[in-house]
């Protein structure tokens, strides 16, 4: 139509310049028509959903209205009443329209929970406040802000010494992502920063913290071995009670068949004693040889025990406590590893890591505990043995040297 | 061209669509007068207003675009027209008034979308009778209610006492509206390669509608460890409960830890993986979860009525002609997805612009899938006829079209020679939003199929979602796009963010998800 003539489409917006040749008027008519089309099929489709929606609220409201009048309690019954309000009449079950919905009804209604939608986001682009005396449906607007997410959330960055990797420093970047998982993080943090949460293996019950869970997975169940899966087995029949505690910590698969027994005996009248003091189920296992470990002395057993006392006041379920206990673990073990450069421990950094947490807590709990350590004789002695099977106690038998 | 001819004629009287809560049940007063006449006056609307829909989506564009208007020569344009609904007119938008002055004609249908256009209200009208059949039209392409997929019927076989809406309503938890699928799922240490194709399946309409309407329900499977149980309770995770935060996908990862998959051995490590790998194994992981136990072989022909057959798997068919004796000899084989090599392309697109001005090279996703699947190539191959080794043409097409068309666009390459490396090639492929597969299957080769319009629109795909690799191919990492309606997001591990058509359009893809559109 207008192609034959003008030097612009139904849009009026790409024109052609002024003395262009005919084939010159014709593209610029054309795409000029194509733009008003895209327009127009933009425009049909919101507006089919702003139509529609409105015209289903006028259809809730005047059906409210109708229930509500008549005496009948059966929800699903259609009430034979009429009703008329701006928008709608509602007679003999069925909803008729009155007007224009777009003119009559400003409001939209939820047509599952019947609930007002919230028209705009309450942060980021296009923000507006919301009203807070009205009771909104709960599918919001989605959030557009740099750095959160669609629901207005941003999460902590992941603490130091946790795997740092490149992804980890971007996320430090975020603008308003609290650098700090620290103490009592997670009551002074709003609401909408969340931390990384932790989940359980489910081959060893025990709780990792998610961004390691891969790891984890791999050593206690994947092809790291039919020994770690046998170890975990054996774990989860000892010592199932204990329900994920970080104290939980298993030995290195080759460890546990490996320690030889008079290590266990040698140990066990302190071990006992130990025992008493920290009640978490998985200690009562004999063959644990870490828990005897650390345990030589008055001094360290003093120092378990307020390490348990406190995880245990916290509760198992405690998921904060948690991570912050894995982050010191991550901390302390390099300063560990740099204490002992003749140690093992360089061996496999990273297979020993997941495992060794509750031996390295009680250390950076209480570092005064290295210094007894050699005074323990007979114990020393079974920590050499197992140093060669495991990497994993080695990390704990190298201070003293 | 029209599936059924649309005489008055028809025996049934044609019917309003019976009221539903919640929604009006006229698009305006003026539709309410006009299917409140009589019912001959219902039955010619509704028999037109099918009429012009046939004649918007099943013809030639030129048909519904041309106006004739009462008193002067035909005219075809690109914008929009308006056929009447009571007469044969079709108007442009200026005649528009007049035609309905002189005629007193007051509802017109936008030649674009199908729209019902109402003079009184001067506005669109979105009846439910009229949407219905549009909505059916631009979906299925018929207006009867029987489902025109085979596939779907197995899928959701209807048990008719199961679809009274009492029988529903006792039997179903209404999710809260705030539940809706879009969390995040955290990085479990270089998860990122499952976490994207995990999206995708949470996204996938057809495997969200078999979860969510118990397909596999975890609590009655006694299979430890199983993978399709941890997809059962993921899917509930997403769509029932009201939680934002990242999902923990724990019991996936030590799903897949644990499977015994010899053929994936290597894929178990720690380290960043390949996602199309991944994508594999969790579908025939999948399969044998739900299917019929026998595993899928490459390169064979296997039909099963699993879920992941359902989606994913098309078939192939390959045709080798033999240059001697003009033998044909056809191969069908099933596949999960498509896999578009890039080098070739990259090669070739290099040589040419070696010669031009270096502009950035980039190629098209209907040139790599032309490259694959309408050229043919040679080959050697051992003719029966002949009985001899034989110089043979060797062309592929797609027999059977998938409900969810999988793409892989092969950007990781093992380099033969100088170190064997594999490296990764950053060529941007363009895609579109839809995308007409006809020209891909064996019945384009047939015969002239240009003008079947119903034919292409049974062919015809929308985006589903998009897996991206963003830097090298050691150090990388995988971020994906998912549509939910028309809104397109942006899934980072545990982060969703809401993403533009351009983002996603812009994107260098790696693995391409396409929904056929009669499903949705």
């Amino acid at each position: 139509m207008s192609s034959e003539t003008g030097e612009t489409g139904k849009a009026g917006i790409i024109v052609a310049p002024e003395g262009a040749n005919s084939m010159d008027k014709l593209a610029h008519s054309v795409l000029d028509d194509l733009l008003y089309n895209i327009v127009h099929d933009l425009l049909i489709k919101v507006h089919r959903d702003e139509k529609m929606a409105r015209a289903a609220t006028a259809a809730i409201k005047v059906e409210k209205l109708a229930s509500d009048a008549s005496e009948s309690s059966t929800p699903d019954a259609k009430p034979d009443v009429r009703i008329e309000t701006d928008a709608a009449i509602y007679e003999e079950g069925k909803v008729l329209l009155k007007g224009n919905p777009l003119k009559t009804t400003k409001e939209i209604l939820c047509p599952r929970c019947h609930l007002p939608r919230l028209l705009h986001p309450t942060d980021g682009k296009g923000a507006k406040k919301q009203d807070q005396s009205i009771i909104y449906c709960k599918k919001h607007p989605y959030i557009e802000k740099p750095g959160y997410d669609i629901y207005g959330q941003t999460w902590v960055a992941p603490g130091p010494g946790r795997g740092k990797k490149k992804k980890d420093m971007e996320k430090k970047l975020d603008p308003d992502a609290s650098p700090a998982p620290g103490e009592g993080g997670a009551k002074d943090r709003p609401p909408n920063v969340l931390s990384f949460p932790s989940a359980t293996c489910s081959k060893c019950k025990r709780c990792i913290l998610v961004t390691r869970l891969n790891n984890h997975m791999g050593s206690c169940i994947g092809n790291s071995g039919r020994n770690a899966s046998r170890a975990a087995a054996q774990k989860i029949s000892n010592g199932g009670s204990n329900g994920g505690s970080q104290n939980n910590d298993n030995t290195p698969p080759g460890s546990q068949k490996g320690t030889p027994l008079p290590a266990s005996r040698a140990a066990s009248p302190r071990k006992r004693d130990g025992d008493e003091f920290d009640e978490d189920g998985d200690d009562s296992d004999p063959n644990n040889p870490k828990k005897k470990k650390p345990k030589p002395n008055v001094l360290t057993k003093k120092v378990i025990l307020k390490s348990k006392s406190q995880s245990q006041g916290q509760g198992p379920s405690n998921k904060k406590e948690k991570v912050k206990a894995n982050s010191m673990l991550s901390m302390e073990q390099r300063v560990d590893d740099e204490d002992s450069k003749n140690s093992t421990v360089q061996v496999a950094p990273k297979k020993s890591t997941p495992k060794g947490t509750s031996p390295i807590k009680k250390l950076k709990i209480n570092p005064s505990s290295k210094p007894p350590q050699p005074t323990s004789g007979p114990k020393k002695g079974s920590k050499r043995e197992r140093d060669q099977e495991s990497e994993s106690s080695g990390t704990l038998s190298s201070p003293p040297q | 061209m029209a599936a059924r001819p649309a005489t008055p004629a028809s025996p049934k009287n044609s019917k309003v669509k019976a009221p539903q809560p919640g929604q009006p049940q006229y698009g305006c007063e003026h539709v309410q007068r006009l299917f409140n006449q009589d019912q001959a006056t219902t039955n010619t609307s509704i028999q037109h207003y099918k009429m012009i829909l046939r004649s918007i989506f099943d013809t030639t564009p030129l048909i519904p675009q041309t106006a004739k208007p009462m008193d002067s020569a035909a005219v075809t344009i690109l914008t929009p027209t308006y056929l009447c609904l009571q007469c044969p007119s079709t108007l442009t938008e200026e005649d528009r008034a007049k035609h309905g002055h002189k005629k007193a004609h007051r509802f017109y249908v936008d030649s674009r979308s199908g729209g019902v256009y109402c003079q009184m209200c001067d506005d669109i009208v979105w009846d439910p009778t009229f949407e219905e059949l549009r909505l059916r039209k631009i979906g299925t392409g018929t207006f009867s209610t029987n489902r025109k997929r085979k596939n779907e019927d197995e899928l959701f076989a209807a048990d008719p006492s199961k679809e009274s809406p009492q029988y529903i309503s006792t039997n179903t938890s209404i999710a809260s509206c705030k539940a809706n699928g879009l969390r995040g799922i955290y990085n479990a240490g270089a998860t990122c390669y499952q976490n994207v194709v995990l999206q995708s399946f949470l996204h996938n309409p057809v495997l969200r509608n078999f979860y969510l309407s118990d397909g596999h329900q975890s609590s009655n499977c006694e299979i430890p460890h199983c993978l399709s149980c941890a997809m059962d309770d993921m899917f509930q995770d997403f769509y029932a409960l009201e939680n934002t935060n990242g999902y923990t996908a724990a019991n996936i990862l030590s799903g897949f830890w644990i499977s015994d998959k010899k053929a994936f051995e290597n894929l178990v490590t720690t380290k960043e993986q390949d996602a199309h790998e991944f994508f594999q194994f969790l579908a025939e992981e999948l399969h044998e979860r739900n299917g019929d136990g026998k595993k899928p072989e490459t390169g064979s022909e296997h039909s099963c009525n699993c879920i992941i057959h359902q989606t994913f798997y098309g078939k192939l068919q390959s045709t080798t002609t033999c240059q001697h004796c003009g033998g044909v000899t056809n191969q069908v084989q099933s596949f999960l997805d498509l896999s578009l090599p890039l080098e070739n392309l990259t090669q070739k697109r290099g040589k040419k612009n070696s010669g031009a001005a270096k502009g950035p090279a980039h190629m098209t996703l209907t040139e790599c899938l032309d490259e694959e699947y309408i050229k043919s190539d040679k080959c050697e191959y051992r003719c029966h006829n002949c009985n001899s080794m034989q110089q043979a043409r060797r062309q592929t097409a797609i027999k059977r079209l998938p409900n969810v068309l999988s793409i892989q666009l092969k950007r990781f390459e093992f380099k033969q020679g100088r170190n064997e490396r594999a490296a990764k090639i950053d060529t941007p492929v363009h895609f579109p939003l839809q995308l007409n597969m006809l020209p891909y299957t064996n019945r384009a080769r047939g015969g002239d199929v240009k003008d079947n319009y119903e034919l292409a629109r049974s062919c015809t795909y929308d985006l589903l979602s998009v897996v991206v690799h963003v830097g090298e191919i050691d150090t990388g990492h995988y971020v994906s796009y998912c549509r939910v309606g028309d809104q397109w997001f942006q899934f980072n591990d545990h982060k969703v963010e809401l993403a533009q058509k351009s983002d996603v359009l812009g994107a260098k893809a790696y693995l391409l998800f396409y929904i056929i559109r009669s499903l949705t």
